[in-house]
Protein backbone atom coordinates (compact mmCIF):
# COMPACT_ATOMS: atom_id res chain seq x y z
CA UNK A 1 0.00 0.00 0.00
CA UNK A 2 1.62 3.40 -1.21
CA UNK A 3 4.78 1.93 -2.62
CA UNK A 4 4.53 4.63 -5.02
CA UNK A 5 3.82 7.49 -2.39
CA UNK A 6 7.04 9.12 -0.99
CA UNK A 7 5.40 12.22 0.45
CA UNK A 8 2.94 10.03 2.86
CA UNK A 9 4.77 9.55 5.82
CA UNK A 10 5.90 6.16 6.82
CA UNK A 11 4.01 6.08 10.06
CA UNK A 12 0.67 6.81 8.55
CA UNK A 13 2.08 3.89 5.49
CA UNK A 14 2.39 1.63 8.79
CA UNK A 15 -1.07 2.00 10.26
CA UNK A 16 -3.12 1.87 7.40
CA UNK A 17 -1.42 -1.41 6.56
CA UNK A 18 -2.24 -2.76 9.75
CA UNK A 19 -5.68 -1.66 9.69
CA UNK A 20 -6.19 -3.17 6.18
CA UNK A 21 -5.30 -6.37 7.58
CA UNK A 22 -7.06 -6.00 10.27
CA UNK A 23 -10.34 -5.80 8.29
CA UNK A 24 -10.31 -9.30 7.22
CA UNK A 25 -9.99 -10.81 11.05
CA UNK A 26 -13.49 -11.67 12.89
CA UNK A 27 -13.75 -8.64 14.73
CA UNK A 28 -16.21 -8.24 18.12
CA UNK A 29 -19.99 -8.64 16.23
CA UNK A 30 -18.91 -9.63 12.59
CA UNK A 31 -16.87 -12.13 10.82
CA UNK A 32 -13.88 -11.42 8.57
CA UNK A 33 -16.15 -12.40 5.86
CA UNK A 34 -18.98 -10.27 7.13
CA UNK A 35 -16.21 -7.08 8.00
CA UNK A 36 -14.82 -7.30 4.04
CA UNK A 37 -18.34 -7.37 2.77
CA UNK A 38 -19.13 -4.19 4.81
CA UNK A 39 -16.02 -2.25 3.44
CA UNK A 40 -17.21 -3.39 0.04
CA UNK A 41 -20.53 -2.08 0.24
CA UNK A 42 -18.46 1.26 0.84
CA UNK A 43 -17.37 1.33 -2.24
CA UNK A 44 -20.34 0.33 -3.99
CA UNK A 45 -22.52 2.92 -2.53
CA UNK A 46 -20.07 5.75 -4.19
CA UNK A 47 -21.87 4.73 -7.83
CA UNK A 48 -25.22 3.49 -6.57
CA UNK A 49 -28.19 4.71 -8.40
CA UNK A 50 -30.49 4.70 -5.16
CA UNK A 51 -27.77 6.85 -3.01
CA UNK A 52 -28.34 9.51 -5.60
CA UNK A 53 -31.95 9.37 -5.79
CA UNK A 54 -32.05 9.71 -1.77
CA UNK A 55 -29.66 12.81 -1.75
CA UNK A 56 -31.33 14.35 -4.14
CA UNK A 57 -34.25 14.37 -2.56
CA UNK A 58 -35.70 16.68 0.50
CA UNK A 59 -35.56 14.09 2.68
CA UNK A 60 -33.29 11.07 2.33
CA UNK A 61 -35.77 8.91 3.99
CA UNK A 62 -38.84 9.76 1.79
CA UNK A 63 -36.70 7.55 -1.27
CA UNK A 64 -36.88 3.52 -0.79
CA UNK A 65 -35.54 0.99 -3.29
CA UNK A 66 -32.48 -1.83 -3.13
CA UNK A 67 -29.33 -0.76 -3.11
CA UNK A 68 -26.43 -1.36 -5.99
CA UNK A 69 -24.07 -4.21 -4.94
CA UNK A 70 -20.71 -4.70 -6.18
CA UNK A 71 -19.23 -7.60 -7.60
CA UNK A 72 -17.98 -8.84 -4.23
CA UNK A 73 -21.25 -8.57 -2.51
CA UNK A 74 -23.12 -10.60 -4.85
CA UNK A 75 -20.79 -13.15 -4.57
CA UNK A 76 -19.64 -13.28 -0.97
CA UNK A 77 -21.32 -13.36 2.43
CA UNK A 78 -24.29 -11.45 2.25
CA UNK A 79 -24.99 -8.76 4.95
CA UNK A 80 -28.62 -8.82 4.82
CA UNK A 81 -30.59 -5.18 3.28
CA UNK A 82 -30.77 -3.62 6.57
CA UNK A 83 -26.78 -3.20 7.25
CA UNK A 84 -25.95 -2.75 3.43
CA UNK A 85 -28.86 0.25 4.25
CA UNK A 86 -26.74 1.57 6.84
CA UNK A 87 -23.52 1.13 5.17
CA UNK A 88 -24.93 3.23 1.94
CA UNK A 89 -26.04 5.93 4.29
CA UNK A 90 -23.49 5.98 5.83
CA UNK A 91 -21.48 6.08 3.45
CA UNK A 92 -22.98 8.61 0.98
CA UNK A 93 -25.17 11.24 3.00
CA UNK A 94 -23.66 11.22 6.70
CA UNK A 95 -25.06 14.61 7.59
CA UNK A 96 -28.69 13.88 7.09
CA UNK A 97 -28.51 10.53 9.30
CA UNK A 98 -31.40 10.88 12.36
CA UNK A 99 -31.90 9.77 15.77
CA UNK A 100 -35.21 8.32 14.71
CA UNK A 101 -33.51 6.36 12.01
CA UNK A 102 -31.25 4.93 13.91
CA UNK A 103 -33.92 3.98 16.79
CA UNK A 104 -35.85 2.19 14.23
CA UNK A 105 -32.59 0.16 12.87
CA UNK A 106 -32.01 -0.96 16.36
CA UNK A 107 -35.73 -1.56 16.79
CA UNK A 108 -35.44 -3.38 13.46
CA UNK A 109 -33.16 -6.27 15.38
CA UNK A 110 -30.02 -4.70 14.76
CA UNK A 111 -27.47 -4.62 17.66
CA UNK A 112 -25.91 -1.88 18.88
CA UNK A 113 -22.77 -3.47 19.32
CA UNK A 114 -22.72 -4.29 15.38
CA UNK A 115 -23.70 -0.63 14.37
CA UNK A 116 -20.59 0.67 16.40
CA UNK A 117 -18.95 -1.94 14.82
CA UNK A 118 -19.98 -0.93 10.52
CA UNK A 119 -19.48 2.52 11.76
CA UNK A 120 -15.51 1.97 12.90
CA UNK A 121 -15.35 -0.36 9.36
CA UNK A 122 -17.05 2.21 7.00
CA UNK A 123 -15.48 5.37 8.26
CA UNK A 124 -11.66 3.59 8.07
CA UNK A 125 -12.05 2.32 4.77
CA UNK A 126 -13.95 6.08 4.16
CA UNK A 127 -10.26 7.50 5.00
CA UNK A 128 -7.89 4.76 3.44
CA UNK A 129 -9.80 5.43 0.27
CA UNK A 130 -10.37 8.99 0.47
CA UNK A 131 -6.62 9.04 0.78
CA UNK A 132 -6.15 7.10 -2.35
CA UNK A 133 -8.35 8.79 -4.71
CA UNK A 134 -7.21 12.41 -4.15
CA UNK A 135 -3.84 11.16 -4.35
CA UNK A 136 -4.72 9.68 -7.85
CA UNK A 137 -3.64 5.93 -7.10
CA UNK A 138 -5.31 3.21 -7.40
CA UNK A 139 -7.95 1.68 -4.22
CA UNK A 140 -6.19 -1.05 -2.27
CA UNK A 141 -6.99 -4.49 -3.31
CA UNK A 142 -9.09 -6.11 -0.35
CA UNK A 143 -7.61 -8.92 1.38
CA UNK A 144 -8.51 -12.84 1.82
CA UNK A 145 -11.03 -13.24 4.71
CA UNK A 146 -9.81 -14.63 7.70
CA UNK A 147 -11.82 -17.53 9.20
CA UNK A 148 -13.07 -17.86 12.47
CA UNK A 149 -16.21 -16.40 15.10
CA UNK A 150 -16.27 -13.01 16.28
CA UNK A 151 -14.69 -12.36 19.71
CA UNK A 152 -18.25 -10.70 21.29
CA UNK A 153 -15.84 -8.34 23.24
CA UNK A 154 -17.29 -5.74 24.44
CA UNK A 155 -17.46 -3.07 27.06
CA UNK A 156 -18.89 -3.98 29.98
CA UNK A 157 -19.52 -0.49 31.93
CA UNK A 158 -20.90 2.18 28.48
CA UNK A 159 -22.30 5.71 29.82
CA UNK A 160 -25.06 7.73 28.63
CA UNK A 161 -23.39 11.12 27.32
CA UNK A 162 -26.93 12.65 25.04
CA UNK A 163 -25.06 10.59 22.22
CA UNK A 164 -27.74 7.94 20.37
CA UNK A 165 -25.83 5.08 21.87
CA UNK A 166 -23.79 4.05 24.83
CA UNK A 167 -20.71 5.95 24.53
CA UNK A 168 -17.03 5.49 27.08
CA UNK A 169 -17.28 6.68 30.24
CA UNK A 170 -14.42 9.08 30.46
CA UNK A 171 -13.11 11.78 32.63
CA UNK A 172 -13.65 15.16 31.16
CA UNK A 173 -11.26 17.35 32.28
CA UNK A 174 -9.52 19.86 30.02
CA UNK A 175 -5.88 19.65 27.60
CA UNK A 176 -4.82 22.48 26.68
CA UNK A 177 -6.91 22.61 23.58
CA UNK A 178 -10.13 23.41 25.50
CA UNK A 179 -10.87 20.06 24.87
CA UNK A 180 -11.45 16.79 26.84
CA UNK A 181 -8.36 15.35 27.20
CA UNK A 182 -10.88 12.27 25.92
CA UNK A 183 -13.03 14.48 23.53
CA UNK A 184 -16.68 12.86 22.90
CA UNK A 185 -15.70 11.63 19.28
CA UNK A 186 -13.03 9.52 20.73
CA UNK A 187 -15.87 8.01 23.64
CA UNK A 188 -18.15 7.85 20.34
CA UNK A 189 -17.48 3.79 19.57
CA UNK A 190 -16.69 2.99 23.11
CA UNK A 191 -18.68 0.06 23.54
CA UNK A 192 -16.86 -1.97 21.18
CA UNK A 193 -13.08 -1.35 22.21
CA UNK A 194 -11.43 -3.19 19.32
CA UNK A 195 -13.97 -0.41 16.79
CA UNK A 196 -12.26 2.33 18.43
CA UNK A 197 -8.71 0.85 18.03
CA UNK A 198 -9.04 0.26 14.27
CA UNK A 199 -10.57 3.81 13.42
CA UNK A 200 -8.09 5.98 15.77
CA UNK A 201 -4.99 3.92 14.93
CA UNK A 202 -6.08 5.12 10.71
CA UNK A 203 -6.74 8.81 12.07
CA UNK A 204 -3.67 9.56 13.79
CA UNK A 205 -1.16 9.65 12.07
CA UNK A 206 -3.27 12.20 9.61
CA UNK A 207 -4.07 15.15 12.09
CA UNK A 208 -3.22 16.01 15.71
CA UNK A 209 -4.86 18.62 18.22
CA UNK A 210 -2.03 20.57 18.09
CA UNK A 211 1.77 21.09 17.04
CA UNK A 212 0.77 18.83 13.89
CA UNK A 213 3.46 16.85 12.41
CA UNK A 214 2.94 18.14 8.92
CA UNK A 215 4.03 20.39 6.64
CA UNK A 216 1.06 22.30 6.65
CA UNK A 217 0.59 24.69 9.55
CA UNK A 218 -2.21 23.84 12.85
CA UNK A 219 -4.52 26.87 10.84
CA UNK A 220 -4.17 25.35 7.61
CA UNK A 221 -5.10 21.86 9.03
CA UNK A 222 -7.90 22.87 10.66
CA UNK A 223 -9.24 24.80 7.70
CA UNK A 224 -9.10 22.26 5.98
CA UNK A 225 -11.12 20.18 8.70
CA UNK A 226 -13.79 22.78 9.42
CA UNK A 227 -14.57 23.18 5.73
CA UNK A 228 -14.73 19.21 5.47
CA UNK A 229 -17.12 19.37 8.24
CA UNK A 230 -18.97 22.38 6.51
CA UNK A 231 -19.52 20.05 3.50
CA UNK A 232 -20.75 17.09 5.20
CA UNK A 233 -22.92 19.01 7.41
CA UNK A 234 -21.25 17.38 10.45
CA UNK A 235 -22.26 19.43 13.81
CA UNK A 236 -19.60 18.24 15.96
CA UNK B 1 -13.61 25.99 17.77
CA UNK B 2 -9.87 24.72 17.08
CA UNK B 3 -9.36 27.13 13.78
CA UNK B 4 -10.41 30.07 16.22
CA UNK B 5 -8.12 28.68 18.70
CA UNK B 6 -4.90 28.56 15.98
CA UNK B 7 -5.84 32.09 15.27
CA UNK B 8 -5.51 32.83 18.51
CA UNK B 9 -2.38 31.22 18.89
CA UNK B 10 -1.16 32.75 15.83
CA UNK B 11 -1.94 36.40 16.98
CA UNK B 12 -4.26 36.25 13.66
CA UNK B 13 -7.93 36.84 13.10
CA UNK B 14 -9.05 34.49 10.88
CA UNK B 15 -12.53 34.88 9.06
CA UNK B 16 -14.52 31.46 10.23
CA UNK B 17 -16.98 32.10 8.14
CA UNK B 18 -15.65 31.78 5.40
CA UNK B 19 -15.27 28.09 6.01
CA UNK B 20 -19.83 27.72 5.80
CA UNK B 21 -19.73 30.43 3.28
CA UNK B 22 -17.21 28.33 1.10
CA UNK B 23 -15.69 31.61 -0.12
CA UNK B 24 -13.60 34.47 0.97
CA UNK B 25 -10.24 34.80 2.27
CA UNK B 26 -9.99 33.45 5.64
CA UNK B 27 -6.48 34.74 6.11
CA UNK B 28 -4.78 31.44 6.38
CA UNK B 29 -2.34 31.02 3.85
CA UNK B 30 -3.30 29.49 0.55
CA UNK B 31 -6.68 28.84 2.04
CA UNK B 32 -8.24 28.97 -1.76
CA UNK B 33 -6.04 26.05 -2.72
CA UNK B 34 -7.04 24.48 0.42
CA UNK B 35 -10.52 25.14 -0.20
CA UNK B 36 -10.61 23.60 -3.81
CA UNK B 37 -8.69 20.34 -2.67
CA UNK B 38 -10.86 19.79 0.00
CA UNK B 39 -14.15 20.64 -1.68
CA UNK B 40 -13.05 18.60 -4.63
CA UNK B 41 -12.02 15.50 -2.92
CA UNK B 42 -15.16 15.71 -0.50
CA UNK B 43 -17.48 16.22 -3.44
CA UNK B 44 -15.35 13.30 -5.17
CA UNK B 45 -14.30 15.47 -8.07
CA UNK B 46 -10.96 13.51 -9.42
CA UNK B 47 -10.68 15.26 -12.41
CA UNK B 48 -10.88 18.59 -11.74
CA UNK B 49 -8.90 17.65 -8.64
CA UNK B 50 -5.83 15.89 -10.97
CA UNK B 51 -5.53 19.30 -11.70
CA UNK B 52 -5.59 21.31 -8.90
CA UNK B 53 -3.18 18.99 -7.31
CA UNK B 54 -0.78 20.02 -9.77
CA UNK B 55 -1.38 23.13 -9.06
CA UNK B 56 -1.31 23.19 -5.53
CA UNK B 57 1.99 21.52 -5.61
CA UNK B 58 3.76 23.91 -7.76
CA UNK B 59 2.30 27.15 -5.77
CA UNK B 60 2.31 25.60 -2.51
CA UNK B 61 4.97 22.47 -2.60
CA UNK B 62 4.41 18.49 -3.18
CA UNK B 63 4.65 17.70 0.30
CA UNK B 64 1.91 20.30 1.66
CA UNK B 65 -0.29 19.66 -1.25
CA UNK B 66 -0.29 16.00 -0.11
CA UNK B 67 -0.25 17.06 3.44
CA UNK B 68 -3.43 18.82 2.72
CA UNK B 69 -5.51 16.04 1.45
CA UNK B 70 -4.14 13.71 4.04
CA UNK B 71 -6.39 16.35 6.16
CA UNK B 72 -9.25 16.23 4.04
CA UNK B 73 -9.26 12.19 4.06
CA UNK B 74 -9.18 11.71 7.27
CA UNK B 75 -12.24 14.50 8.39
CA UNK B 76 -13.98 12.51 6.00
CA UNK B 77 -14.11 9.43 7.92
CA UNK B 78 -14.29 11.17 11.64
CA UNK B 79 -17.22 13.46 10.83
CA UNK B 80 -19.19 10.26 9.64
CA UNK B 81 -18.58 9.02 13.46
CA UNK B 82 -19.95 11.92 14.86
CA UNK B 83 -22.93 11.55 11.85
CA UNK B 84 -23.40 8.34 13.04
CA UNK B 85 -23.26 8.32 16.60
CA UNK B 86 -24.73 11.49 17.51
CA UNK B 87 -22.74 12.75 19.77
CA UNK B 88 -22.79 15.63 21.80
CA UNK B 89 -20.53 18.68 21.76
CA UNK B 90 -18.27 18.68 24.37
CA UNK B 91 -18.97 20.57 27.20
CA UNK B 92 -16.68 23.35 27.08
CA UNK B 93 -16.78 23.95 23.04
CA UNK B 94 -21.05 23.63 24.12
CA UNK B 95 -20.48 26.84 26.36
CA UNK B 96 -17.71 29.02 24.38
CA UNK B 97 -19.23 28.78 20.70
CA UNK B 98 -22.58 29.80 21.66
CA UNK B 99 -22.16 32.75 19.29
CA UNK B 100 -20.13 31.37 16.72
CA UNK B 101 -22.41 28.44 15.87
CA UNK B 102 -25.28 31.18 15.48
CA UNK B 103 -23.61 33.01 13.54
CA UNK B 104 -21.68 30.49 11.41
CA UNK B 105 -25.07 28.44 10.50
CA UNK B 106 -23.66 25.32 12.58
CA UNK B 107 -26.99 25.05 14.69
CA UNK B 108 -28.84 24.25 11.19
CA UNK B 109 -26.40 20.80 11.67
CA UNK B 110 -27.48 20.05 15.38
CA UNK B 111 -28.29 16.12 15.50
CA UNK B 112 -32.12 17.27 17.13
CA UNK B 113 -32.59 19.95 14.50
CA UNK B 114 -31.34 17.48 11.59
CA UNK B 115 -33.29 15.07 13.15
CA UNK B 116 -36.69 17.00 13.20
CA UNK B 117 -35.97 18.15 9.30
CA UNK B 118 -35.43 14.90 7.46
CA UNK B 119 -37.61 12.26 9.75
Amino acid sequence: MYDDSPLLRDALKAAHATSWAELARPGAFLTGAQRLAAVSATRAAADCALCARQRGALSPFTVTGTHDSSVEDTTGPTLGASLVDMIHRLSTDPGRLTRAWFDEAIAAGISVETYVELVSLVTTSVIVDTLHRSLGLALPDLPEPIAGNPTGEKNPDPVDNGAWLPVLAAAQDLAESGLPTVPNIVRAMGLVPSAVTLFFRTFRPHYQLKDIKLAISQAQAEFIAARVSSLNECFY
Amino acid sequence: MLLRASGQQDERDYDLNTVTRGEGDSGVPHSDLLRSLTEQTIRAEWSLLADTRARAGTIMGEQQMVDALTVAAAFNGITRVADATGIPLDDNTQAVTVAMRASMGIDEYAYAVKSARFS
